[in-house]
């Protein structure tokens, strides 16, 4: 696990910078750059927590921590994997129950990563569980709002979003919240 | 809520890394308690009185 914020950050740039320049050397599938994009995104946000992550906005004890992270990140990697895997096959697969399957193949990782997290938040001390239950309740109340709007607009024909493109965005967008609401609210305790 | 909590955890002598390790919290717990940022649950208010030896009305006393 990488912890400098420094290493963290340098390999968010290389990897964002192969990103940029690899399809223009040799012929990358949309779905490689995306996830190359989105490892890059990934290291940089995470080396910028890393940097100005206030104390207290996590204490739970290392062992915990430790127990959250070996739950946690093998599903990542799985999720990554499947869903690579997923939209390889989806090229192929005619039939539409195929299809389906092979389309819900990222959704168990996604299942485990979650467990992961609802065991952490269970299992972490007092303070901890309410910071991290309200910066929860502040990710879901703006990604519903903000979905609520969208709806309200693309209904009135004012944006055009493709619904996939929308949907998959959920999930991701609720976790960039949280973190974002988990240290705003974890400053209220300083 | 005003506590006694620092007053009694010095008294004891104990560092907030200690006193959170017999309480089995983290010491940012100990420590936003004792700023009044953080009012502790009925269990752990029960833990640190008998940890300390007092009755709960006199280690929290409300603003």
């Amino acid at each position: 696990m990488i912890r400098q914020p420094l290493t963290l950050f340098l390999l968010g740039c290389l990897l964002l910078a192969v990103a940029i320049l690899l399809p223009r050397f040799v012929g990358l599938p949309d779905t490689a750059q995306g996830l190359l994009y989105g490892l890059a995104v990934g290291c940089l946000a995470g080396s910028l927590l890393r940097r100005w992550l206030p104390e207290p906005c996590d204490t739970a004890p290392p062992a915990l921590r430790r127990r959250y992270l070996r739950e946690f990140l093998p599903p990542m990697v799985g999720y990554m994997v499947a869903l690579a895997i997923s939209l390889i096959l989806l090229r192929q697969v005619e039939a539409e129950w195929l299809r389906a399957i092979v389309a819900l193949l990222p959704l168990p990782p996604i299942a485990f990563a979650m467990r992961a997290i609802v065991r952490y938040i269970r299992d972490t001390d007092e303070l901890q569980r309410q910071i991290e239950l309200e910066a929860v309740s502040i990710a879901t109340a703006l990604v519903s709002m903000l979905y609520l709007a969208g709806g309200f607009l693309q209904a009135a024909k004012v944006v055009d979003i493709p619904a996939s493109a929308a949907m998959i965005w959920v999930f991701p967008l609720v976790c960039l919240v949280y973190g974002v609401a988990k240290i705003l609210v974890s400053r209220r305790f300083r | 809520m005003d506590s006694r909590i620092r007053e009694l955890r010095e008294r004891f002598g104990w560092s907030q890394g200690e006193l959170a390790e017999r309480l089995e919290v983290s010491r940012q717990t100990v420590n936003a308690i004792e700023t009044g940022k953080y009012d502790p649950s009925l269990p752990l208010a029960f833990r640190l009185a008998r940890l300390f030896g007092e009755p709960i009305e006199a280690i929290f006393k409300p603003e």
